[in-house]
This record gives structure tokens, sequence and C-alpha cells, in this order.
């Protein structure tokens, strides 16, 4: 029998295959908690982290879908709705953001069941085209609903992120920068918590069949349609209720950004760049290359900064397929 | 009012034909989805808009310069799809999604966010007969489509070469074993893409706003059309173009102009849902 | 007592006619050879065994049930495994992991699995012969390998009833002998075979009977030896003329 000698085998661990590199994962999120002592004066930095930290969790929602195989083009559909959701119920009903993020969620999800009725037919190409097309119906209903999202103005005056109140005790997330940090970053931690245990379990197991092979799944059981419309309604919860975050933190949303090809294009890039067949890919090419944008490249071109983005990933696509930190952990 | 909607429906969709025919192509003979579609339009328009606004050049001399810069990119780009594994359709997609990201913050460093324009009074003019008023610009869309859709037929049904083209775009395994060289086909269809998106561009650039992001409609546009198409077939373009011009038309003198974007995108869903092949192309399975 | 039954089995593709009027029943215990030359319709009748496609009219029926309109998931809990003409691993799980998706999903659904399932994996990839590449990613893994690891994953669902496609094509002597031992090994377990064998250097050896297919439709059924002299198909796989020369 010959032999390959040349191809390395990949580390697996005794569960599911995909392993957290525990060591990285404790010293990046170390680092993530201690921040904003480390930049005390600068507000600007943490402001970034912040972003940098909802990505992430954008980005690690869009992998929900993603390790299915599926790429969608068009996420910032569930990310308008969660924002938009979430902002109106506040302002017109005056409710706090800790009821009215989670059912900005269930919005996006009710959208992502429309979604997946229509478009989880189709298999590769043309369910991501479907998807591309998709995001424009919420956005233009929204961008001409006049009566109930004020159109193309946007929303002002979004209340803050919540307060917790805790007998006598109360933090005001909405308060101060770092407040406003570490709420985002509890929500990163609980969903990066989240995304572990599903990818470890067996529906983890189930997604990653689907992609590799769909024929043969389905032959050894896996009911495919059910799991890969499971995936998707996780990926658009977790989106809306990012969306509904972000609405509270930057206080002000209009159509065209947060349907935008922004909140589209930048998690499914962190996803793939970091790599959409691990667990941390996508929230370490977040955590790199939005601050590298931010701190590096907005100075030096306000206007274009963002051809990062689109240059990482014609070179991952061409060059490391299975995204940096995928590449990383099988070197 | 119906002949408004006819009139603009008509010339509308005689442009989106335009739009669409390079990305069709492109589709059909290498199977890569050219996502950056619109930007490659919208860039062309720049380019005229550069030499019309900064150079004073005639408009139609802005038209060779548009083609060559396309040309060139798209001679990059057929490079950069070359080296792109199975599955091709959806990893051409991704690709094309960062070129697209690239090209457009590209335009927004050189031409900033500003909506440019490029104004040719005699486009606006127009005359009537009975019933009807019909401006020069749209019977040039009109009589420019079906010239180019002309020439596009005589090559590919008339010619050793159009036979080649269409082998490729029916069965690529199969031409190359008859003997045709299928690179050659891509590169050849990225060429003659190139230069119709460096047609399109510069009127993009008289009958509608430049802006950096405008390219994102344009796609879907030619996405929708091509789908509506069919792969390969030159006539199903034409009855598709115009379909979602009369569609778009329609839509805006019934419900307003903010709601045009959204028609593209609901036809290419409804045909994605029932006949991702394509309502004129043949079925399959 | 009568595993699988096929009656009056059509499958019609946009005007071509697949399969024709299929009527067959295997017993449990039983190994069967379906036979045939290229396009005579034997991966279809496969295909549309499992689910994958509809008849166009006729039923399967599965320990008395009929399972011709369930899908290929439900069909595989039923306990009918198949594997593929050119191997379908999931290239870049290992191939214990490949193993490990079939036994935990073979059966129904749980959360997360137990070392059972693992155990049971193991000694599968053992039976196959695979063990010393469990860690491998199954798109490393050799022709043979893989189609190995198809045939362990398969058994992992705990089917009744195997369909193996084309296990032994472009074998070699020495690896049609380990195939036949592999047969055996699986016969003993309990389950019934369906083989596709277009080359005929497998199921000749193993199978109780054969099924002859061509251009659709049965042209012959019994044991192998008798199958092989049948007139019919001796014409669909050699041709007239070397029928004309058995006559003389």
């Amino acid at each position: 029998m010959i032999q390959s000698t040349s191809k390395k085998t990949v580390q697996y661990d005794d569960k599911w295959g995909i392993t957290t590199d525990k060591t990285s994962l404790f010293l990046g999120l170390l680092a993530l908690i201690t921040l904003p002592l480390l930049v005390q004066t600068n507000d600007y930095i943490l402001q970034v982290f912040t972003h940098a930290l909802l990505l992430a969790s954008l980005a690690l929602a869009w992998n929900f879908l993603g390790i299915s195989g599926s790429i969608s083009l068009g996420h910032a559909a569930f990310f308008g709705v969660g924002a938009y959701g979430s902002a109106l119920l506040s302002l017109e009903q005056g409710l706090s953001p800790w009821l009215t993020i989670p059912m900005a969620g269930l919005f996006a999800t009710g959208l992502g069941l429309m979604v997946g009725l229509i478009c989880l037919r189709l298999r590769g190409a043309y369910f991501a085209l479907a998807t591309l097309a998709f995001v424009e119906i919420p956005r233009v209903i929204t961008d001409n609903w006049d009566a109930l999202t004020r159109g193309s103005l946007g929303l002002v005056g979004i209340s803050g992120l919540p307060t917790l109140r805790m007998g006598a005790w109360h933090v005001d997330f909405g308060s101060s920068i770092t407040a406003s940090y570490y709420l985002v970053f509890a929500y990163f931690v609980i969903l990066l918590g989240l995304v572990t245990f599903v990818f470890r379990s067996n529906m983890g197991l189930a997604l990653q069949a689907i992609r590799e092979e769909e024929i043969a799944a389905e032959a050894v059981g896996i009911h495919v349609n059910r799991y890969r419309l499971l995936s998707l309604l996780m990926s658009a919860f977790f989106t809306g209720v990012s969306g509904a975050c972000y609405a509270h933190l930057v206080r002000y949303i209009e159509p065209g950004l947060v349907y935008g090809l922004h909140f589209s294009a930048v998690p499914m890039i962190f996803a793939i760049c970091g790599g959409r067949f691990t667990i941390l890919g996508p929230a370490v090419a977040a955590l790199v290359l939005y601050p590298v944008d931010q701190f590096i490249f907005h100075p030096l071109l306000p206007a274009g900064h963002e051809f990062l983005y689109g240059a990482v990933l014609i070179l991952t696509m061409l060059f490391m397929p299975n995204g940096f930190w995928g590449r990383l952990r099988n070197a | 009012m119906w002949t408004t909607i006819l009139v603009s429906g008509i010339s509308l969709g005689s442009f989106y034909v335009l739009v669409a025919l390079g990305f069709a192509l492109i589709f059909g003979v290498t199977r890569n989805f050219n996502l950056a579609h619109g930007e490659l339009l919208v860039l062309a328009g720049y380019s005229a808009y550069w030499l019309w606004k900064a150079w004073a050049f005639p408009f139609v001399l802005t038209f060779p310069f548009a083609i060559l810069v396309i040309l060139l990119i798209c001679l990059g780009l057929q490079r950069l799809f070359s080296r792109l594994r199975d599955p091709i359709e959806l990893n051409s997609i991704v690709l094309s999604f960062g070129v697209a990201i690239l090209i457009q913050n590209s335009m927004l460093f050189c031409f900033s966010g500003d909506y440019r324009l490029i104004r040719i009074p005699i486009l606006n003019q127009g005359f009537h007969i009975p019933g009807f008023y019909i401006s020069y610009g749209q019977l040039t869309l009109f009589f420019l489509s079906l010239i180019i859709l002309g020439i596009l037929y005589v090559l590919m049904y008339r010619t050793y070469l159009g036979k080649a083209l269409r082998a490729t775009i029916q069965e690529k395994d199969a031409a190359a074993l008859a003997g045709i060289n299928v690179t050659a086909m891509g590169t050849l269809a990225f060429c003659i893409g190139a230069v119709l998106i460096g047609l399109a561009g510069p009127l993009y650039g008289c009958i509608h706003y430049l802006y950096p992001s405008t390219g994102h409609e344009a796609t879907l546009v030619a996405i929708t059309i091509t789908i509506f198409a069919g792969v390969g077939r030159l006539g199903s373009i034409i009855l598709a173009g115009w379909i979602l011009g009369l569609a778009e038309s329609f839509t805006v003198v019934l419900c307003g102009a903010s709601w045009r974007e959204m028609v593209s995108a609901v036809l290419l869903l409804t045909l994605l849902a029932f006949r991702p092949h394509g309502i004129l192309g043949k079925g399959e399975g | 007592m009568i595993l699988l039954q096929l009656k009056s089995l059509n499958k019609t593709f946009n005007n071509f006619c697949a399969l024709s009027d299929i009527d067959f029943s295997l017993s449990e215990g039983e190994i069967v050879g379906l036979v045939g030359p290229n396009g005579a319709g034997k991966t279809t009748l496969f295909n549309l065994i499992c689910g994958r496609y509809r008849p166009s009219s006729g039923n399967i029926l599965f320990k008395g049930i009929d399972i011709t309109n369930l899908k290929p998931h439900e069909i595989c809990r039923l306990g009918i495994s198949r594997t593929f003409q050119s191997s379908r691993p999931f290239p870049r799980m290992s191939a214990m992991q490949n193993v490990l998706v079939g036994h935990i999903f073979g059966k129904g659904f749980s959360l997360h699995a137990c070392p059972e399932d693992r155990q049971m994996a193991k000694e599968l990839l053992e039976i196959v012969g695979i063990a010393h590449k469990a860690d491998t990613p199954a798109g490393q893994l050799t022709l043979s390998e893989q189609r190995r690891l198809d045939l362990a994953r398969a058994l992992a669902t705990r089917p009744k009833l195997l369909l193996l496609d084309e296990v032994a094509a472009g074998f070699s002597p020495v690896l049609v002998k380990q195939a036949i031992q592999l047969v055996n090994r699986v016969r003993e377990r309990g389950v019934s075979l369906l083989i596709i064998d277009h080359f005929l250097n497998l199921s000749l050896k193993v199978s109780d009977r054969l099924l002859a297919l061509d251009h659709g439709e049965k042209i012959a059924e019994g044991p192998p030896h008798m199958v092989m002299r049948n007139r019919d198909v001796l014409q669909a796989y050699l041709g007239l003329r070397h029928q004309d020369e058995e006559d003389d």
C-alpha cells in the first residue's frame, strides 16, 4: 500500500474533531477582560474593541449557518430586523432592552423561518444568490414604511444599553464606554460558549457531515433539512440579537446602514478568513482585522479603508481556504 | 400612463440587457459568477466621467477608454478565477464578492462618495408621436441593445468561434475533448464581457447617478436576468431584460420610485424558489 | 422471512425509461448479486430503494412496511444502508468520525454520543481493516481505504439490509479475496446483502442468487451458475455473436 508521506494528519481530540486550543482561548479572554485597565485613558481604543467584540459575535452567529456549508451573503437582513425590532419596541413601548433585545432576536428568527422556507431547498451558489437578493426586501420595506420606522431618516435617540439591578446594587451598562464594553464582552463569551457546545455536540457533527457530503449524510440517517433549518434559525436569532445590541450601543440606526453591505459582508469575511470549520476562527479574525482596519488603515485612508476586507477575502479564497486560524491549527 | 410604462420599461429593459449580457456570457462559458459585475460597470462609468469631466473628452470617445480599463481588469480577474477549486460557482461568488468590495473602496478613495452624473443634454430631449413621448436617450438604449445583440448573434451563431463558445457553454468537458481550448474560450468570454461592461458603464453614468455603492443594484439585475433566461440563450436575455424593465417601470408608477430596488430581488427569489435553472432555460433533473 | 419486496417498480427520467416493471424479493440472510452491463439501471434501483429517487410507479416494501415514499434518512433508520459507487466519505472528518456519524444517527437522535459509540466505531474500523488510520482525514485515504470506510460507516447504522454498490470494482484478485472475507463477516453479523457487481468478480463467488438487469428490465433471476448461462444475460454482456457461438 502506498503511504502518503507528505500530508500532515489533522489533530482531532477525544470528542468531535473541532477542538479548541484551550491555552490561546484562555490568554485571549484574559487579554480582553483586562483591556479596559490597560487602556485607562483611551476611550477610543475601548470603543473600537467594543465594536470588534460585537462583530466577533456576529461572525460567530454567521458561522452557525456556515458550519453546515451554506454561505449567506445577506445576513444583514437579520441584523437590521433585530436592530429595528429592539429600537422600535423600546422607543414606542418603553420596554427595557433586557426584554426588547431577546424579542428582536425572535423577530429575526421569524424572518429566518421565511428565508428557510423559500431558500433552503437551494444549494451552494444558488442559496448564496438567494440570500443576496433576500436582504433587499426588509431593507426596502423599512425604508418606505415611514409611519412605523421613520423611513430613510432612521431612528434617533434609542435608549442605551440597559441597567442591571440586583437588590440595592445596580450597573448601568449604557452609562460609560467601559460598562458597555463589559456587557458586549459578556454577550460574546456567552455566545462563544454556546457555539462551542453546539459544535461539539452531535448536532455539530451532523452539520459538518451535511457540509461534507450531503447525500451520504442523509443515507446514514441525518435529517438534512431539519438540521439546516435549525442552524439557520440559530444563526438568525443571534444575528438579530447582535443587531439589537448594536442599536442600543450606537443609539442611531438607519436602513442603509443596518441592512447594508457592511453588516452582510464583514461577519462573513471574518468567518471565512478566520476559518469556518473552527470554533474560534471567526472571532479571532474579527478581533484582529477590525482593530487593524480602525487603527491602521482608517487614519491612512479615511475613504476606502475597508478595501482591507475585500483583499483579505481574496487572499483567503486563493491561498488559505481553511482560513487563517484553521491553517494555524493544522500546521 | 401606460405609454410611459411601456416606453420607459422597454428602454430600461434594453439597458438591463446590455448590463446582463456580459455577466451571462462569462457565467455560461466559465461557470463563474462575477459578483463584482456591478462594480465594474460603475468603474467604467467613473472612467468615462473622469475623461469627460477632467479632460473634456467628447462623450463618444470615453467608450474606448472605459472598455480598455475594464478589459485589463477582467483579464486579471480571469487569472484569479482560474485558480479556484470546486465548487467553482460558489467559490467564484465569494471571491468576486471580495473583489467587489475592493473595487468599491478603490472608487470611494478615488472619487469620493459624491454623486456624479454625465450630463448629455441631447439624451433627455425627445420627440412626440401620437400618445408617446420618447427621449433620444431611450431611443439610443433601445437600438444600441438590439445592435449589440445582433453582433453577438452573428458571432455566436454564424462564426466558427461562436460555435466553439456555444459548445463550451453547453458541455465544457465534451468541448475540451473535441479539441476546443476551453481556457481560451474563458478568456474570450471575459474579454467580450469586458467590452460589454465598458459599453454599458458610460451609458449608466448618463442615466443614473454614479456613486461607489450603486454597483450592487446592477449586479442583482444581471443575476436576475441571467437566471431568468437560463444559460446560453441569447434571445431569452432580451425577453428577460424587457420583462424586468417593464416590471420596474410598473412598480415605480404604481408604488413610487423607492420600491424599484425590490423588484429584481423579488423576481430573483421567485425564480430561485421555483426554477433555479431558469424559466426559459433547459430544465435539469 | 421476506425482507425486501419490489412490486412493479418503474422509473422514468424525462422520457428515458431507466427501470420498467421490476418485481423482486429478498429474504432475510440472503446475499443477492445485482448484475448487468453499464446503464442497466442497477444504481437507479439502489437509489429508489434508499429513497433518493421516487419511483414513477410501483411499491417498495421493507419488513412489510411501505417505504416507497419515505426519505433517505427515515429509510436508514428503518434498517437499510448503502455504499456509493464512487465513495463518498466526509473528507475533512477523520475516519473515526465518519463511522461515528453513522453510528450516532443510524437509529435516531441523541444530544451527545457515549463511549459505546466510539467503541463500536473502533470495532468496525478494525473489521474493515483501517483502524490504523482512524485519525486520518478521510479525504487523505487511498481509494480502497475510502471504499472500506464507506462500508464501515454503512455498517455503523446497524442495518438489516446493506446495499453495496460496486464494492469490488477495479480490485486485484488479492483485494477481491479480502472483499469476499469482508462480505462474509458482514453476513455473520446478520446483515442481508444486495450487491451491485458490474464486473462479476465478486458476486459470482458470494451470492446465493443473482438478479440480472438489462436496459432497465429484469432478464434473469436465480442461482449464479444458472443466470450466467442464461441466453439473454450472455447477450447483454457479450453481444449476439457470442450467443450464437453458444448455440453451436
